[in-house]
């Protein structure tokens, strides 16, 4: 926990996320469909995951020992493809080709064609449970790789969740990370009304997992809490992470309306000044 | 080929394969969801307790945690009754197991009304619709111990996802041990020139049983086995019904997209002839005995049977009115 990231660390780091937050506009914008706000608002989760904490090689994207990500809430995938290109797995000039005929950025997400896709997902709860399966498998083989699966709050609303957190917890996978998106917004409105899911922290306590709560822009302190969670052997953990949806692009932030909509080009171009603006 | 009378049925005989399949491929794992005793993964459980995953009553997530297993290439069985299987699980099978084409092995006891007994909620009266629908899946379904133990290895040795329906209860066996099965293929037990009877798993019997009754008066029918539902031996039934000139299609199954529907299709493009298929008439069955159930609902050897008397009536009436159509 006490792991201190430098702040020069930290400041490259929110600059990556500044960049992950401009290529999820921009592709979003150029592919006229996909999912701005729920980017924006894990921009700083995964640039501290793809350019800190993932061992993961882009250069042998395929390594035996690396550590796999599942990105369960798959229709953020944009915020995926984005740290995957910037990290080196892809060019970065094929986010333009983001669901489009041909594409390798499929709609939602598909392993086997765009390097560093682990695991089909889209279907809220499943990338959760194939990465419990991924865990299996990983500690069957006696590997020292680790699996991290990004999860909305929202998607604790499926059932196939809870199946998933008792049987990590039945086989103590202690390289299992699940990172929970608190955004506290679903598709239909605020979680709170949807389907309450407070207190959520208490619910993967009670299903025996180890629970940290962090503010999920605060780099170092994402950083810290994940070396944290990769140190903890005896469990899986749940990060639960307190973001804002839409983070950095005002008109986007704190609201369901930009959920999976695309901007048309004054919405872009406005975009992309508070963006400058917000010095996120 | 002659019938004799069962000793343990094909989930029995599968899963006895599972074992000896598993001493000589250390790498394979199996996933239940608390229904071991019953699919009989329990006996894989027993001999390699460490790659055996009872993840408890939660069918979808057993599937999913498979497909994660699988993903790094680890082929992984998962066991249950094909009603759960094939759909509580079913958008785990669809999305990321035959999307991704993983060597998921799906392991489905209690097929069709096979567990007539248990009733309506236990009951795989549309696994195959579903099964065969999704692309990359491979469908098969055993008719006795032999084919069942050969399905075992063919689902291991296939790559991608397959399916293998299994029954509950031990009803007849036929094929010799060691008989040859491969994907796509097809048997013809009883060869016979006036009808063709297409049938698999237990309906096989019920069809064979049914040819014995024909055969007394007079008709001959020729009986196959599909046990191969996907990709299913079109050739084999196309060159069956050329020489017969009509097709049966009986299974344990609902009607509307089983096997009837896709060989109608088949012959409809390449050989039109008097068809009819039996199976569930857009309805559900009931709890009770499975001899009296498979009568009750249209697919017994007697059922079987009449339905061919009547294809064949139907045909000749054909001839008279129309003999340009004849054969």
């Amino acid at each position: 926990m006490n792991t201190a990231l430098s702040n020069q660390r930290a400041a490259e780091l929110a600059a990556i996320a500044h960049q992950i937050r401009f290529h999820v506009i921009d592709m979003v914008y150029k592919a006229q469909s996909g999912h701005i706000s729920p980017g924006l608002g894990s921009a700083d989760i995964m640039a501290s995951l793809f350019f800190e904490v993932l061992r993961i090689d882009p250069q042998n994207p395929k390594w035996a020992d690396r550590d796999r990500f599942v990105l369960s809430k798959g229709h953020s995938c944009p915020v995926l493809y984005t740290s995957l290109a910037l990290r080196g797995f892809f060019p970065v000039a094929e986010l333009d080709t983001l669901r489009k005929l041909g594409s390798r950025l499929q709609g939602h997400p598909i392993a086997g064609y765009l390097p560093g896709i682990e695991a089909a997902s889209g279907s809220l709860g499943m990338g959760a449970s194939q990465a419990v399966g991924m865990a299996l498998e990983g500690r069957m083989l006696g590997a020292k790789y680790d699996i991290w699966a990004l999860l909305g709050d929202g998607e604790t609303n499926e059932g196939l969740i809870w199946e998933t957190a008792m049987a990590a917890a039945k086989y103590k996978l202690g390289n299992l990370v699940f990172i929970v998106d608190r955004n506290g917004l679903q598709t239909d409105g605020a979680c709170d009304t949807v389907m309450p899911t407070e207190p959520l922290d208490k619910k993967f306590e009670a299903f025996n997992w180890k629970v940290f709560k962090i503010d999920g822009h605060n780099i170092p302190e994402i950083v810290a809490t994940m070396q944290a969670a990769r140190e903890y052997r005896e469990g899986p953990v749940c990060i639960i992470a307190k973001t804002t949806k839409g983070k950095g692009v005002r008109f986007m932030e704190n609201t369901t309306e930009w959920h999976a909509k695309a901007p048309n080009t004054e919405q872009y171009q406005r975009a992309l000044v508070e963006l400058e603006e917000s010095g996120v | 080929m002659s019938l004799t009378k069962a000793k343990a049925a094909t989930r029995r005989a599968f899963g006895e394969r599972v074992v000896e399949l598993g001493k000589i491929h250390p790498d394979f794992v199996v996933f239940e969801s608390d229904l071991g005793k019953s699919s009989q993964s329990n006996l894989f459980g027993d001999a390699f307790p460490n790659r055996y995953f009872n993840m408890g009553i939660a069918e979808l997530n057993t599937m999913a945690a498979a497909a994660g297993m699988a993903a790094g290439g680890r082929t992984a069985f998962v066991a249950s009754y094909s009603v759960f299987l094939t759909m509580r699980a079913l958008e785990a099978v669809r999305s990321f197991v035959c999307y991704p084409k993983l060597n998921v092995k799906l392991y489905a006891s209690h097929g069709g009304l096979t567990a007539a007994i248990d009733g309506v909620s236990h009951q795989g009266t549309e696994d195959i619709a579903f099964m065969t629908t999704l692309p990359n899946m491979k469908v098969l379904v055993p008719a006795d111990s032999a084919a069942a133990r050969a399905a075992c290895d063919l689902a291991l040795e296939t790559p991608g996802p397959v399916f293998v329906r299994l029954m509950r209860d031990p009803l007849y066996e036929i094929y010799e041990p060691g008989e040859k099965f491969v994907i796509g293929g097809s048997k013809v037990v009883r060869p016979g020139a006036d009808i063709t009877i297409a049938s698999y798993g237990d309906i096989l019997f019920q069809s064979l049983m049914a040819a014995d009754d024909l055969a007394k008066k007079g008709i001959e029918a020729e009986v196959l086995d599909l046990y191969s539902l996907k990709p299913v031996d079109t050739a084999a039934v196309l060159a069956s019904v050329r020489k017969t000139g009509a097709l049966l299609v009986a299974e344990n199954h609902q009607a509307r997209n089983g096997l009837g529907y896709e060989l109608a299709v088949c012959c409809l493009k390449n050989c039109p002839v008097p068809f009819d298929n039996l199976g569930l008439q857009d309805t559900f069955a009931e709890s009770g005995d499975y001899g009296l159930i498979i009568d009750k609902y249209g697919f017994s050897a007697a059922k079987i049977a009449e339905a061919a008397e009547r294809l064949l009536r139907e045909r000749r009436t054909e001839e008279i009115h129309s003999p340009a159509l004849g054969g």
